[in-house]
């Protein structure tokens, strides 16, 4: 990977302004760029092309990557892949749905296992027997025939992926034998797609290509409109829609959204039917939009494979559509690329890993091996629950913050925060929280370790070490940044000062060694008394406190209890921190104290 | 409130609220070095007393009866609160209070 991104720099710098117009890149809109990495995936499945690769050829020939590989890509992967694929999901599905064969097959060896126990267990000899001839009956019919069927329905998955291999194999043979794709023959057509039928994807049920009856099996007409689409010569295609097929409705109305592309190109665009009043103007045209976005390549690619971007995840039994955007093509691919193989990977290892580990894993890899020379900026996760009527469902973006981005580059700090705490009870059910999905999403760490202390105060779950020093990690880091935020407001919005740069830098630093002195000095307040139950109840009163958020309250607890103890008191450590961290302090003293009280319930004694 | 917000405002010129605490601290801690330990304690826990209350009034006259020794080296913290003491907005007055008592509290010997 590192060479392919290496190779591409040198295109970058090497090659003639012509060719450096022809390459592919993003445009700076997410919405088409999410389209362009789709296109960049969908060449990958069909023509086992990586980026360089596709790049290499776009560069050499535009015209025959964008009007003749692409087509043919795109309906074969709409007919002969997506065929296939739906059939190995369907033995999938037949084999894990609810009374399916898995579950039928585990029932039995359940069954078989208790009348195992029953027979060591009986001393009637009649009574062994029958039961021994119920399990052999079990064991050889039941048993040996589930078995056998799971068999054969894997050997059709394998089976089904072979043909796959080798349909990819013949089609990418046939194309590549096409020399020039701007005279076609008809034959040719139907001997790079045979077979030929479209399936309609949720994506563009209406668009005329998969729900004309004419075009939908027929890969001539299918593969011409694609073509002249692609090359956005409306009069000629016109022309070739009323003449090949004069009795549909687009014949007789006249192109629509092949010149303004609206909803049913992509369900991302919206509908001038249903939202007529959105536009006072008409929408846009798509010449437009190319010129606006300075697009390099046919705009129907990226609106047409938009869905190729995205990555489909199960996560407690919901699908998630996601996708990983940032703003240099090369990195997104690659990005986008890890996530999946992790994805597959998870999969494979039957490991049910959260969608967020996996796509910070991925960055964060991507970061390491790339010596993060990429800006952190712009990245977002965008994803969708499902396509139902052509609208998008439950669409969510999740930008990830520059800063939160780079204090997780740190390997201590991430790990300790890539950790999930209990933080409430309902119903005798713990419910859990993964702090770093709510860091990246800049939510407040604070409340959360509050629950997690409010049910070790109540005895309901133990503050263990890891999980002490997940939450000294996490409220030193929250109380860092907001201290660094305040700092940045002081300078009266002043962005480009002296230290803008390397500023990111020195916080890690900083939180650091903060968490080095606190866990220190903080610590010493577990001598204030050799008694667990007295440290208890002094805990207990620093938390309602704090819950309170009465600071007065708190020190005024705090200093009468230490007040007993001298020596405690004229601690240089404990004392000089305790002015320095919560006195001192107006912006982060909470979760200062919150340690502070966290440490009193910590177990062990003086 | 906001009277006393202005008043205190006025006072500190440009910059409302700029507490230097730690020369404070530093000062009280100078200056209560040499009192006994058990002296010490009963103050700080009158002083807590009062805080908790935010009873400004009766914390100073505490404070004041406490360090009203002109022959011991007081000096300093008198130039401090003499700078200083005024009435202050609440939360300037817990911070300025607590810095006190922790100074006060560095200072034991160690509880023999």
């Amino acid at each position: 990977m590192l060479e392919a991104i290496k190779m591409l720099g040198e295109y970058e710098t090497a090659k003639s302004e012509e060719e450096q117009n022809h390459l592919l890149q993003f445009t700076g809109n997410w919405f088409i760029d999410a389209g362009i990495l789709g296109f960049v995936n969908l060449m990958e499945e069909v023509y086992g092309w990586d980026l360089k690769k596709l790049q290499e050829m776009i560069i050499k020939e535009p015209e025959t990557v964008y009007y003749g590989y692409f087509p043919f890509g795109y309906l074969f992967y709409h007919s002969t892949i997506r065929m296939i694929y739906s059939k190995i999901q369907d033995i999938k599905k037949e084999l894990s749905k609810e009374n399916g064969l898995n579950q039928k097959i585990m029932e039995t060896e359940k069954e078989i296992k208790n009348l195992q126990e029953k027979i060591t267990k009986t001393n009637n000899e009649k009574e062994k027997k029958k039961l021994q001839n119920k399990l052999s009956k079990l064991e050889e019919k039941k048993l040996h025939k589930l078995k056998e069927k799971k068999k054969a329905m894997l050997s059709k998955i394998e089976e089904l992926n072979k043909k796959l291999i080798e349909g990819k194999r013949n089609f990418q043979a046939n194309v590549i034998n096409v020399a020039d794709f701007s005279n076609l023959k008809n034959n040719q057509i139907t001997m790079c797609l045979p077979n030929f039928s479209l399936r309609l994807p949720a994506i563009a049920r209406n668009f005329y290509l998969f729900n004309s009856k004419e075009v939908k099996n027929n890969s001539v007409l299918a593969f011409r409109y694609l073509q002249l689409l692609c090359q956005e010569n409306y009069e000629k295609l016109y022309k070739f829609i009323k003449e090949k097929m004069p009795k549909t409705k687009k014949a007789k109305e006249g192109l629509t959204y092949e010149i303004y592309p609206d909803s049913t190109i992509n369900p991302f665009l919206y509908s001038p039917g249903e939202f007529s009043n959105i536009g006072y103007t008409k929408p846009l045209k798509t010449t437009e939009i190319k010129k606006s976005l300075n697009l390099g390549l046919p705009i129907f690619i990226p609106l047409l494979c938009f869905e190729h971007a995205f990555e489909n995840y199960y996560e407690k039994g919901v699908i998630r559509n996601v996708f990983f955007y940032t703003n240099k093509l090369d990195v997104c691919y690659s990005i986008n690329k890890r996530m999946r193989i992790k994805k597959e990977n998870a999969i494979s290892r039957s490991k049910s890993q959260s969608l967020l580990k996996i796509t910070f894993n991925s960055v964060i890899d991507e970061l390491v091996e790339n010596k993060a020379n990429f800006s952190l900026e712009n990245m977002y996760l965008v994803e969708y629950e499902n396509i139902k009527n052509q609208k998008l469902v439950n669409v969510e973006y999740i930008g990830i913050p520059k800063l939160q981005a780079s204090i997780l580059l740190d390997d201590t700090i991430r790990e300790n925060l890539n950790r999930s705490i209990q933080y409430r009870k309902i119903k005798k059910q713990f419910e859990w929280k993964w702090l770093l999905e709510e860091f990246i999403k800049g939510k407040p760490l604070y409340p959360i370790i509050l629950s997690h202390i409010n049910l070790a105060l109540n005895e309901e779950s133990v503050l263990t070490y890891s999980n002490l020093s997940t939450c000294l990690y996490s409220l030193i880091s929250e109380a860092n940044i907001s201290e660094f935020k305040a700092e940045k407001e002081k300078q009266n919005g002043n962005l480009f000062s002296e230290n803008y740069f390397d500023n990111y830098k020195s916080l890690i630093k900083e939180i650091k060694e903060d968490i080095r002195f606190t866990s220190f000095k903080a610590g010493l307040i577990n001598q204030i008394s050799k008694d667990a139950d007295t440290k208890k109840r002094i805990a207990r009163e620093l938390f309602d406190a704090l819950k309170a958020r009465d600071k007065n309250m708190f020190l005024n607890i705090l200093l009468k209890n230490m007040n007993e103890d001298k020596k405690l008191c004229s601690n240089k450590n404990l004392n000089d921190w305790i002015f320095e961290k919560i006195i001192k302090n107006d912006i982060s003293f909470e979760m200062y104290c919150l340690i502070l009280t966290m440490n009193l319930l910590r177990g062990g004694q003086r | 409130m906001s009277e006393n917000v202005y008043y205190w405002q006025k006072l500190m010129g440009d910059k409302p609220l700029t507490l230097d605490l730690e020369k404070l601290k530093n000062a009280v801690t100078d200056v209560f070095k040499n009192e006994s330990d058990n002296y010490k304690q009963k103050l700080v826990y009158n002083l807590l007393e009062r805080v908790r209350n935010n009873d400004q009034k009766e914390f100073f006259y505490i404070l004041l009866k406490a360090i009203n020794k002109p022959k011991e080296n007081f000096k300093e913290l008198w130039k401090e609160l003499k700078e200083k003491y005024d009435v202050m907005p609440e939360e300037a007055f817990i911070n300025f209070a607590y810095s006190i008592i922790i100074g006060i509290m560095a200072t034991y010997s160690g509880g023999e």
